[in-house]
């Protein structure tokens, strides 16, 4: 909203500067965001919240500054003069729609002029970015703009009957708004109408026929009081927003319209010949009721935290329009003007107080601690999760939570919650698999030349069974690239589903996990079959990782293996982390033995690990070296196993060894036809 | 004769032979040194030393044999000083020797100290993780437990419950992403208010925050999704100026030393009174700079005490309970404290730019 400082002071003394003026309305709620000097007068662009539709105009802005200084607010005299003929002799004004029209006056002006506006009318519109029309178009908008009443003006004699109903439109009716355009009404719009026809959508905009010309001789003056929630609903059906619509639906003052027929018939008495006829036609059904509101100064200190005496806060409320009453003890009656809908209980009046005498006033203070604080859930884990993957080197990144339906029927295990009103088909639904989403951020960056790439992100995934949704977390890692460039010393090293899984393996056993086994069975199908494994622990299933299918990663324009590791993080916490352990440190050193194994093709290094499954004293089979070539059997691999036994505090005797090397190798021999190289 | 075999004869048949005790511990010293000069290694001052020291076949223990203990009484007072003399004058050589060696296999040949070391970097944090640390542990300092909360959540929470009139603008579905008529995509982390008033008594004191959600087209400026950050206590005693005193006290650890704040009445369905909390701009001290449009303060989170009626929903005696509550966008945050302009660089996981978080 734009407003005059030169207007305002025509209702307050205001001898501080547009600069002090705007701080200090700031400080109390009406925020202004600029001031501006325009042609010689200082405009200030305010920002009112849509509570305080009543603050939204020029005297409703000098009450408030009455009130912020405590000056008086000298309100505008009507000097109307009636002529002897009755005005109800002329026009008619019935509310068939009670529920929605509450109020209904009109003002009847016979034999005015419709010419151009005086120059100083004409100003202030324009300062404020209104365009002028003519004087009687220009007189609704300027007392809209000076008590914040929307008004209309009829052009009595295209009125059937010269008549005024309000009520519904019937089905499939019809009009053409002054914008020129054709509405189609349903029962849902109220429309002033004629003993005919609609010919204004009420609280919205006026008809096309009834417009004020340059013909018009007499005029039917309309302020009234509009439910606020149809004149919304109507407004955006028809995405007919307007300086009207804006007020009625944020609620207008119902004491107020008289007052603004009033005003526009006097103004207009002064800018055209013609005459105000006699009375006002106030059709008035629904009669506001005053309310009122008790105000306790305790619950105002106790809620506020100041000291502030109960006259102090009459004061305050008297300076805004309140009237106030002792009722006994310390406590106030209060009668909220009309202008103020927005005041009901005794908590908005104590906002009131408190606005007005400045919450600069109110000493700063802590609240005492009642209690400990609780962690959030998994903070502690979440914690080493985050620690863990910034230790290897992977930057965090955060993706939506939305998808494709497509992407999550691809990548996702379960049916994917739609969106009802997504903003884009490519976030139609929640996310069912956090692939895609690391995909697409693993393609921005190659897509850039930015080739090493690792990236995690912890986010969630979305699930819905029956009435019940559940966001389970799960934490993503997406690598490609060079594990390690090039440098002076060594060539580059191209990452591979070893140094993936390493990553992985160094995070799970930061977990109280005490089975982790890999396999390459049933791992989802964005993944190369044999190039990706499962996870799986005495908790199920904890993750997947592996190299991504080249047709997926091709159809992103990624032409480099990307590798994607899926870590289902709820399964990690129910484990909860490892608790770290201490045992007392071996006083004899461990020994080891290499044996030279030949193993048919086919067998994998997990399974040789279980044929020789828990050892007495064995504390680690590590694979040194895996060869094939002419040198080894047909159909069959050399590997290099590594066994390593340690004790508390003896030294093995060589027979022990041996006899442990034999028992390792009867095993392999026994279980998986695994002989000693010769 | 060679002194190695004069060694091995008793001393008084060498002086028989002409030779004066003097002249035989002086050869034995001149060898001494001439032998020392060749030793370079730890392997070649073993066997030195065992040459001269060895216990059994040492060249000073023959001496202390051969001469000394079997020298003549008249020759035994010289040879006793000169035996010892020798033996001292041996083992400091050795001593001092050994030290050179040892010096010596500690040197190193100089390097290039300006090549560059291969490179290891830590991964980076997220701007708006490094900003919710941050929060978390002002908030923490004084007192607040964290809480996160779902999502996808129920209308009654998201707005019914706060206080949000049914035809208030953000409930369309202009604005707000819905799963059904009574499920949404949360738009604000309040709903986290009530769920906590309603499973634990008062006093509390809850950080929450968390993904949030609009119905906006992702662009520079807008993103469908963001972080929220909200805190709220709530007791018998709760005021505005605890609010004040809370907020005064986050704006200076969070923006810096000397930030000031300012509290500007505001309106939302969730707090009476309401209030916008501005403070100076970090940026150029209150003087005015592009950032805070000259204006010398920049708005950064909307406040209030919790309405009566939003207590209520969550089934608490207004009369006896009353709290604040301050939320805030931590997008907005990290993009005002790193000063980025655009707020998809936060989601698209473009390493050129999380990377400057490391
Ligand atoms: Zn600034």
């Amino acid at each position: 909203m734009r407003a005059l400082v030169s207007w305002l002071q025509d209702f307050v003394e205001i001898p501080e500067s547009p600069a002090q003026l705007a701080a200090a309305l700031t400080l109390a709620g009406m925020a202004v965001d600029t001031v501006e000097t325009v042609d010689g007068e200082a405009v200030l662009e305010l920002d009112i919240t849509s509570n305080r539709p009543d603050a939204a105009n020029h005297l409703g802005l000098a009450r408030e500054i009455a009130a912020i200084f405590g000056r008086p607010l000298k309100r505008p005299k009507i000097e109307l003069v009636e002529d002897v003929r009755p005005a109800a002799d002329f026009a008619r004004i019935e509310i068939d729609a009670e529920d929605l029209c509450a109020r209904y006056v009109g003002r009847v002006l016979l034999g005015v002029e419709v010419k151009p506006s005086p120059d100083w009318l004409r100003r202030r519109l324009e300062l404020c970015g209104t365009r002028s029309i003519n004087n009687i178009a220009d007189l609704t908008n300027y007392v809209l703009l000076e008590c914040g009443h929307p008004t209309h003006a009829f052009d009595l004699n295209t009125l059937n009957d010269r008549r005024i109903v309000v009520r519904r439109a019937a089905a499939g009716e019809a009009m053409r708004t002054l914008d020129g355009l054709e509405r189609k009404l349903t029962p849902e719009d109220l429309v002033i109408a004629d003993a005919y026809h609609p010919v204004a959508l009420a609280g919205i905009m006026g008809g096309l026929e009834s417009e004020i010309s340059d013909s018009t001789r007499d005029v039917l003056i309309e302020a009234a009081w509009f439910e606020p929630g149809p004149v919304r609903r109507t407004s955006r059906r028809l995405s007919l927003h307007t300086e009207a619509s804006y007020r009625f639906a944020r609620g207008a003052d119902i004491e107020a319209a008289p007052w603004a027929a009033d005003r526009i018939a006097a103004l207009l008495g002064r800018l055209s010949p013609g005459a105000v006829l006699q009375g006002r036609l106030d059709v008035y059904p629904r009669r506001r009721e005053a309310l009122r509101v008790d105000l306790r100064a305790d619950r105002f200190r106790r809620v506020i935290g100041v000291d502030l005496s109960v006259d102090s806060m009459r004061a305050v409320l008297e300076r805004l329009d309140f009237h106030c009453f002792y009722a006994g003890g310390e406590t106030l009656s209060v009668e909220i003007p009309s202008h103020r809908l927005d005041v009901e209980r005794e908590i908005d009046l104590i906002e009131e107080v408190a606005r007005v005498h400045g919450y600069d006033h109110v000493p700063s203070t802590l609240p005492t601690i009642g209690r400990p604080l609780r962690p959030a859930p998994h903070v502690a884990e979440e914690g080493l999760v985050r620690e863990t993957l910034r230790a290897l080197g992977y930057d965090e990144t955060i993706g939506y939570a939305f998808q494709s339906a497509e992407e999550a029927e691809m990548f996702g295990a379960w049916p994917a919650i739609p969106l009802r009103n997504p903003f884009s088909e490519l976030a139609a639904v929640m996310r069912t698999s956090s692939a895609p989403t690391m995909l697409q951020a693993i393609a921005h960056n190659v897509h850039r030349n930015e080739t090493n790439v690792k990236l995690a992100e912890l986010g969630r995934l979305y699930r819905r069974d029956h009435d019940d949704f559940s966001e389970p977390p799960v934490l993503t890692l997406g690598a490609t690239g060079d594990v390690r460039p090039a440098d002076l010393r060594e060539p580059a090293k191209e990452l591979d589903f070893y140094d993936l899984k390493a990553d992985v393996e160094a995070l799970l056993r930061r977990f109280d996990l005490a089975q982790i086994q890999f396999d390459d069975q049933d791992t989802p199908a964005h993944y190369i079959g044999g190039c990706s494994a499962r996870v799986q622990t005495e908790r199920g299933t904890v993750a997947y990782l592996g190299e991504v299918d080249p047709q997926i990663t091709e159809k992103r324009k990624i032409r480099q293996p990307v590798f994607l590791a899926e870590i289902f993080l709820d399964k990690l916490y129910e484990a909860g982390l490892r608790r770290p352990q201490h045992r007392d440190l071996p006083k004899a050193p461990s020994v080891y033995r290499d044996f030279s194994l030949l193993v048919p093709e086919g067998i994998p290094f997990g399974e040789i690990r279980t044929a020789i499954g828990v050892m007495e004293h064995l504390i680690s089979l590590e694979p040194m070296e895996i060869f094939r070539g002419k040198q080894v059997t047909e159909g069959h691999y050399s590997l290099l196993l590594r066994a390593r036994w340690q004790q508390g505090d003896q030294t093995f005797t060589d027979e022990q060894v041996n006899a442990y090397a034999e028992q390792l190798t009867g095993a392999l021999d026994r279980k998986l036809n695994i002989q000693l190289r010769g | 004769m060679s002194f190695d075999e004069k060694a091995a004869r008793p001393i008084a048949e060498l002086v028989a032979a002409g030779e004066s005790v003097d002249a035989l511990y002086a050869e034995l010293l001149r060898a001494f040194e001439t032998e020392r000069g060749g030793v370079r290694s730890d392997d070649a001052l073993k066997t030195f030393r065992d040459r001269w020291l060895g216990r059994k076949n040492g060249l000073l223990s023959a001496t202390n044999d051969q001469w000394l203990k079997l020298a003549p009484r008249e020759l035994k007072p010289q040879v006793g000083k000169l035996q010892n003399e020798t033996r001292k004058r041996v083992e400091g050589d050795l001593a001092s020797l050994q030290e050179t060696l040892a010096a010596a296999g500690r040197k190193r040949k100089a390097i290039d100290v300006t090549l560059p070391g291969p490179r290891r970097d830590l991964g980076a944090r997220h701007p708006v993780r490094l900003v919710l640390e941050e929060c978390i542990e002002i908030f923490g300092s004084l007192g607040y437990s964290v809480a996160e909360g779902p999502e996808i959540e129920k209308f009654f929470y998201n707005f019914e419950a706060l206080n949000f009139p049914p035809d208030h603008p953000a409930v369309d579905e202009m604005d707000t992403l819905f799963v059904t008529d009574d499920t949404l995509l949360r738009t604000h982390t309040s709903p986290n208010q009530i769920r906590i008033m309603e499973a634990i008594e008062p006093p509390l004191r809850y950080v929450v925050h968390g993904k949030v959600y609009r119905n906006d087209a992702p662009d520079a400026t807008h993103s469908p999704m963001f972080h929220q950050l909200e805190v709220f206590a709530v007791s018998e005693s709760t005021t505005l100026g605890d609010l004040k005193g809370t907020l005064e006290y986050f704006a200076e650890r969070f923006f810096g030393k000397g930030t000031k704040t300012r509290l500007r009445p505001s309106f939302f369905p969730f707090t009476e009174p309401s209030a916008e909390m501005d403070v100076t701009c970090p940026f150029c001290a209150g003087r005015g700079c592009r950032i805070c449009k000259q204006t010398g303060w920049i708005e950064v989170l909307g406040c209030g005490m919790i309405d009566p009626n939003v207590l209520r929903s969550a089934g608490l005696d207004p009369d006896r309970y009353q709290g604040f509550a301050a939320g805030f966008g931590l997008d907005r945050f990290a993009m005002l404290k790193y000063d980025i302009n655009d707020i998809s660089l936060l989601y698209n996981g473009d390493v050129r730019f999380l990377r400057q978080f490391r």
